[in-house]
């Protein structure tokens, strides 16, 4: 039987960045994943991300999980694909299943980073063609290249179902809605400002009534729910859509970790989880478990918890002095904690507070339509009335991330050292309009304003992720934050140099009574 | 329903046109790629249908965790098209019950 130092069950972000820290401590390491590809959830991923320069912030996600593949193949990691592991046993062996015989492995260490799978919803017609997995759609489209289908609608406003609905947009789809049955929107709200600003419209308190069609989906019907989840009768909502994406959350996969008898615990609305100490170490001395699969989270705070595990089993067997694991768990402890704070944080899933961290008031139309009202957004510290061609940044929520701050070569913008902070605007300092602040927000929340440039017409710059590209001289109509159209608009110019990553910057003259409210642009048809 | 260009993920990578067939309809796909892709590509959504009440099935989770894209493939019944790789001649039938084609065992 083939033995390693450490074995590895997933080679999604934790698992690879696992294998990465093992390996950078001298071990032999494998990683087994049942996928053709590897990078799990990451590959899939092809928006900026969220966090701080120390978390990948401002890079696709698929370009993180490039690096990552080869940081970890540098370091001599075996990856076997398509390889799944069907059990591990005592005495840390596992059974794997490549091509068409099953072999087992023996660890010394074993990391199981096995990720999550999406939770799912029976309505009426759930189980027609068209019926899918926000996870499905994505796969298709973005690894396959295949459009899922032209009229979606979106079922969950976590962010899964907003990033991906957004995605489905750049794919060419149409999203006809986002609804959830929950009262608020459970993403951040520069995700869902996002959609709503290309008139995605979005249904809170709504759930499926029915999906429509005999051989495939035609058609849904969505209604209002009561306090008790009922519909609401005579509230019903017909939609044309030949897709129906389903984004209700994900289950942590904990199935190896239940066949090895690691101890288990309720972990009320995060579901059974593995009972794990600080280094992500089971009930199971050298059986660790790390990403998704010990609670569900993010790729940010999944890489970090597999550095940490990777260099926990390290320690384990000798290959990491005890004062090495705790100085670098300590400064990877420090870059999660950072993302675990927060409106959004795991501590505070299910309160909405009314007041930010900083006591600006919470956007109650964020929550429940998924845009800012055109009154509030004068409020909030990233937006301010200046001369000349200045940053208005929308971003209202305590959310980590930071690489607006970063992003600005004078200093007009500060978060702060919290992360989570509200990014504010420095009146003293002098905006240049280069634009980077706009190309590097992962929520795309920045424009840039003129408010004067002659003729009684202002520019707005958009961020715009969209084809065909713009020109100068391109006549349009300019959408609203709700997505309604606000005024006409004509293209000034678009650029979109290798440093932005492929988010191009529109910028669009606007009458100047409009340039408060105009955020999309559309061209004319 | 083929994504040409895309504003993040450009063009696709290059790959090898192939036939396959479809209920013996001979049609397009791109080598390698998951066979319910190249049917998805081509509109066909219906994998297949249910052993007791005949329902439709299509893709449902894409990572071959559902089984409900299954067809049967050069023959083979029960293969999971949305990990399957499509190549030059694949036979691709629509399954109907468990385990067949319509009009055998197990419809
Ligand atoms: C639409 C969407 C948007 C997201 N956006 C963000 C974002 O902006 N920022 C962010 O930080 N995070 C984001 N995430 C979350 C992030 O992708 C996940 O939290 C992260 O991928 C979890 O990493 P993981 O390594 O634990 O699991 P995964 O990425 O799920 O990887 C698990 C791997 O294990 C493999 N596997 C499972 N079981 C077995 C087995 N028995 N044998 C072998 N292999 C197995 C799977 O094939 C997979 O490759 C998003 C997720 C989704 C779905
Ligand atoms: S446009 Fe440039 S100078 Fe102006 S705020 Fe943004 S990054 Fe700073
Ligand atoms: S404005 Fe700054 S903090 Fe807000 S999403 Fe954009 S980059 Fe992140
Ligand atoms: S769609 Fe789920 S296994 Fe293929």
């Amino acid at each position: 039987m083939k033995r390693y130092d450490l074995i590895v069950a997933g080679a999604g972000p934790a698992g690879l960045s696992a294998a990465a820290e093992a390996a950078k401590c001298g071990m032999r390491v494998a990683v087994f994943d049942e996928n053709a590809k590897p990078g799990g959830q990451l590959f899939k991923q092809i928006h900026k991300f969220f966090g701080s320069k120390a978390h990948k912030a401002k890079i696709r996600g698929f370009n993180i999980g490039s690096e990552l593949l080869a940081e970890a193949e540098r370091l001599g990691v075996e990856v076997f694909l398509n390889a799944p592991v069907l059990g591990l046993y005592d005495g840390r062996e596992i059974l794997v299943r490549i091509g068409d015989e099953t072999r087992h492995y023996k660890g010394d260490s074993i990391i199981v980073a096995t990720g999550a799978s999406e939770n799912m919803l029976a309505f009426p017609g759930w189980t027609l063609p068209g019926v899918m997995g926000a996870g499905a759609a994505q796969t298709m489209m973005n690894i396959n290249r295949v459009r899922p289908g032209s009229r979606v609608l979106m079922l969950g406003s976590g962010n899964v179902g907003l990033v991906v609905g957004f995605q489905l947009l750049q794919a060419g789809c149409e999203v006809v809605a986002v609804a959830d049955a929950a009262p608020r929107v459970g993403g951040y709200g520069v995700h869902a400002a996002k959609l709503a600003r290309c008139g995605v419209p979005f249904y809170l308190s709504h759930t499926i009534v029915r999906a429509e069609g005999s051989d495939c989906v035609t058609g849904v019907t969505i209604g209002e729910v009561d306090s008790g989840w009922s519909v609401i009768p005579g509230t019903e909502k017909h939609f044309d859509a030949d897709t129906i994406c389903i984004a209700v959350g994900l289950s942590s996969a904990t199935g190896l970790l239940k066949t090895a008898g690691c101890e288990m615990e309720d972990k009320g609305p995060f579901g059974r989880l593995p009972v794990c100490d600080e280094y992500g170490q089971t009930s199971i001395t050298g059986i660790y478990a790390c990403g998704d699969v010990s609670g569900i989270e993010e790729a940010s705070s999944a890489m970090i918890e597999g550095r940490i595990s990777g260099a926990a089993a390290a320690n384990y067997l000798g290959f990491l002095p005890d004062a090495a694991l705790k100085a670098r768990a300590g400064e990877l402890e420090q870059a999660l904690e950072a993302l675990r704070e927060g409106m959004f944080a795991p501590k505070n899933r299910g309160k909405i507070p009314d007041k930010t961290d900083e006591g600006f008031d919470v956007s109650m139309s964020l929550l429940t339509r998924g845009y800012l009202d055109d009154a509030e957004v004068a409020g909030y510290p990233g937006v301010r009335s200046a001369a000349g061609t200045h940053p208005v940044i929308e971003c209202t929520q305590n959310i980590p991330c930071n690489p607006c701050q970063d992003a600005c070569p004078k200093g007009c913008i500060t978060v702060g050292e919290n992360i989570v902070a509200l990014p504010q605007i420095d009146a003293g300092a002098e905006c240049i309009g280069c634009g980077l602040c706009v190309a590097s927000c992962s929520g795309q929340a920045i424009f840039l304003v003129n408010e004067d440039i002659g003729g009684g017409l202002a520019s707005v710059t958009i961020p715009y992720e969209f084809l065909p590209a713009p020109k100068p001289g391109d006549t349009g109509v300019c959408l609203g934050r709700d997505g309604k159209p606000v005024c006409p608009g004509e293209v000034l110019e678009f650029k979109s140099p290798p440093a932005f990553d492929k988010t191009g910057l529109l910028t669009v003259a606007v009458p100047q009574a409009f340039c408060g409210r105009a955020r999309f642009w559309k061209r004319e048809a | 329903m083929r994504i040409e260009n895309h504003p993040i993920l450009g063009e696709p990578e290059d790959a090898r046109e192939v036939f396959f067939t479809f209920d013996g309809k001979q049609i397009k796909g791109r080598e390698g790629e998951p066979i319910a892709a190249a049917l998805r590509a081509n509109g066909v959504l219906t994998h297949r249908y249910t052993k007791k009440l005949g329902l439709p099935r299509g893709v449902f989770c894409a990572i071959g965790r559902c089984t409900d894209c299954v067809m049967v493939v050069n023959g083979r019944p029960n293969v999971r098209t949305c990990v399957t790789p499509l190549a030059e001649g694949t036979a691709v039938e629509t399954q109907y019950g468990a385990a067949a084609r319509r009009g055998e065992a197990g419809k």
